[in-house]
C-alpha cells in the first residue's frame, strides 16, 4: 500500500471527525515515497554538490594551469580506464536486475545478481589499486615526502637528482669492502652516470653498462642550462610521443606513434632502485587532483561494497525490496560520478 | 517486455502509486546498457581512433565538448532509467534541480577568476620549458644575460 493511498484514508478520517465540509482538503502528510528513499535522495543531493565541488575544482585548476601533463606522462592508461567504466556500467545493470528479482519475490535470483554487483565493484577497486600502484612505482604521489615530481628543469631539480645519487652511495661507501656484488654494481652505475663523457667509462666496466657513462653528467655542472637539464630529465623518465597532430591521409603512421605514446624506458624503469626525481610540468597539481577525485570515488565504491555484503545476509523479498532500491540508487550515483571522471581524467 | 503483462495501470495515470516501477523492465534496462556501452565507446573513440580516426586532435576543445555531451547523455540515461527518476512524482525536481544548479553555477563562478587566470599570460600559448624554468624570476630581456647573472652568485 502506498503512502499516497494511506494519506487519502487519513484525510477522510479527519473530515469525518470535524465535519466542516466546506473545504475538502486532501491532506498528504509526506512526499509520496518511503522515508528511507527520501533520506537517500536527500543524501544524494548533497553528494551531487560534494562531487560537483571536486570536479569543478579540477576543471578550473586544469584549465587555469600553464601546463598540464598528458595522460601518458603520468602513466595513465586509457584502455584500463575504459575497462573500469564498462565494469561499473555492468554493475549498474546487475543491481537493477537484482531489484527487479526482489520485487518478484525471487530471493535467490536477487541475491545472485547482488553478488555479481559486489564482484564487479571489487573488480573496479582491484583495477584502481593496480593503477595506483603503477603511479607509486613511478614516484607519482599526491604530495611530499613521497612525491618525486619536479615541475621544471631548474637548479632545484638538478640538486634533487644529485642528492638522491648521494643517498644511494653514502651507505655503500660506509660499508667499504663488505658490499655485495649487487651493491657494487649500484655504486658503479651511480659513478658512471655522473662521469664526464669525455673521460669514458671506468676501467673494467662491463660492456653492458658502458652506455650509461655520462648520462647525468650535467647535473654536476653548475652552469648546466635548462635544455641540458631537460635532456637529463628525459634520460630519467622520457616523455612519450602523443597523438601526432595531423597525419596526412593515406600515409602509414610510423611505429612509435601507432602505439599511442607508449612510455619509452628511462633510467628509472631500467634500474628501479634508482628512484631518481622526475620532471613532469604540472605534475604535482595533476597528482593532487587525480588522487583526490579517484580516491573519494573509490571510497564511495568501497562503502557500497560493504552495504552489499550486509544485504547479502538479509532476507530479501518483495516486502523489503526498498533496501535494494536504496543501495541501488547510491550505486548508480557512484557509477554516474565515474561517467564524468573517466573522460575528464583519462581522455581530456 | 514481460512486465507489461502484469502492469494493470496504464502509463502516466498513477501518481506515486506502488506500480510506478513496473514501467522499467529488464528489456529496457538492457537497452539502456547497450546505449551506455555505445556512448562509452564514443568517448573512447577520441583516444582510440578506431574504426576511423578522430578528426579533431588538433582542436582539443571539440573533443572536450563532445565528451562532456556524451557524459551528460550517459548520466541522464542512468538517472532516468536505472534510478527510475523518469517514473517518479514531482518531488524529484525538489531534490535534484537545486543541487544541479548549484553544481553548474559553482563551476561557472570559478571560471573567470581562477579557470582563466593564466589565459592571457602567454597569449594563449603553452610557455617554453626555458620560460617555465625561469618563471619565478623577473623576465630578463636576453636569456644570456640572465644566465650570466645567475652564474655570478
Amino acid at each position: 500500500m502506498s503512502l499516497a493511498a494511506a494519506a487519502h484514508g487519513h484525510a477522510h478520517h479527519d473530515d469525518h471527525n470535524h465535519g466542516h465540509g466546506h473545504l475538502k482538503l486532501e491532506y498528504q502528510p509526506a512526499l509520496p515515497l518511503l522515508n528511507g528513499k527520501l533520506i537517500l535522495w536527500l543524501f544524494l543531493s548533497t553528494e551531487i554538490m560534494f562531487f560537483a565541488a571536486l570536479i569543478g575544482t579540477y576543471i578550473v585548476l586544469r584549465f587555469g594551469a600553464f601546463v598540464w601533463p598528458r595522460p601518458h606522462e603520468v602513466h595513465l592508461s586509457e584502455p584500463i580506464g575504459a575497462f573500469n567504466t564498462f565494469v561499473l556500467i555492468c554493475s549498474s545493470v546487475t543491481i537493477v536486475v537484482s531489484l527487479e528479482m526482489a520485487k518478484r519475490n525471487r530471493e535467490g535470483a536477487a541475491k545472485f545478481w547482488l553478488f555479481v554487483t559486489l564482484a564487479l565493484g571489487s573488480v573496479f577497486l582491484g583495477v584502481k589499486a593496480y593503477e595506483y600502484n603503477a603511479k607509486f612505482a613511478h614516484g607519482i604521489y599526491p604530495a611530499l615526502p613521497h612525491s618525486q615530481i619536479y615541475e621544471k628543469p631548474d637548479i632545484y631539480y638538478a640538486s634533487a637528482v644529485r642528492t638522491r645519487l648521494a643517498e644511494i652511495k653514502a651507505p655503500l661507501i660506509v660499508k667499504g669492502n663488505d658490499v655485495t656484488d649487487a651493491e657494487k654494481e649500484h655504486m658503479l652505475i651511480c659513478d658512471l652516470l655522473l662521469r664526464s663523457p669525455a673521460d669514458g667509462p671506468l676501467p673494467g666496466t662491463p660492456a653492458a653498462l658502458t652506455p650509461l657513462t655520462g648520462k647525468l653528467f650535467e647535473v654536476n655542472n653548475a652552469d648546466a642550462n635548462t635544455a641540458q637539464l631537460q635532456a637529463i630529465a628525459n634520460e630519467i623518465m622520457p616523455h612519450p610521443d602523443e597523438h601526432p597532430v595531423a597525419i596526412p591521409e593515406g600515409t602509414v603512421p610510423p611505429e612509435e606513434t601507432a602505439s599511442h605514446g607508449e612510455h619509452p624506458k628511462g633510467l628509472n624503469d631500467e634500474y628501479p632502485w634508482l628512484r631518481l626525481p622526475i620532471m613532469i610540468p604540472g605534475g604535482n597539481m595533476w597528482a593532487s587532483t587525480y588522487f583526490l577525485l579517484t580516491g573519494f570515488h573509490a571510497m564511495h565504491v568501497l562503502v557500497g561494497l560493504i552495504f552489499f555484503v550486509f544485504i547479502l545476509f538479509m532476507r530479501i523479498g518483495a516486502a523489503n525490496a526498498g533496501v535494494i532500491e536504496n543501495i541501488g540508487l547510491y550505486w548508480h550515483f557512484v557509477d554516474l560520478v565515474w561517467i564524468f571522471l573517466f573522460p575528464l581524467l583519462y581522455l581530456f | 517486455m514481460d512486465h507489461a503483462a502484469h502492469s494493470p495501470t496504464p502509463h502516466g495515470t498513477q501518481h506515486g502509486s506502488a506500480h510506478h516501477d513496473d514501467h522499467a523492465g529488464i528489456g529496457k534496462y538492457l537497452a539502456v546498457f547497450g546505449a551506455l556501452c555505445v556512448l562509452t565507446g564514443a568517448s573512447f573513440w577520441t583516444y582510440a581512433d578506431w574504426p576511423v580516426r578522430w578528426p579533431f586532435h588538433d582542436q582539443p576543445a571539440v573533443g572536450w565538448a563532445f565528451m562532456m555531451a556524451v557524459s551528460c547523455t550517459k548520466a541522464l540515461l542512468v538517472v532516468l532509467f536505472f534510478m527510475h527518476v523518469k517514473y517518479e512524482a514531482s518531488w524529484k525536481y525538489v531534490l535534484t534541480v537545486p543541487p544541479v544548479f548549484m553544481s553548474i553555477f559553482l563551476v561557472l563562478a570559478l571560471v573567470p577568476d581562477i579557470g582563466l587566470r593564466n589565459r592571457e599570460a602567454f597569449g594563449g600559448r603553452v610557455p617554453s620549458p626555458e620560460r617555465l624554468a625561469n618563471m619565478a624570476m623577473p623576465a630578463a630581456p636576453h636569456a644570456d644575460d640572465a644566465h650570466a647573472d645567475h652564474a655570478d652568485h
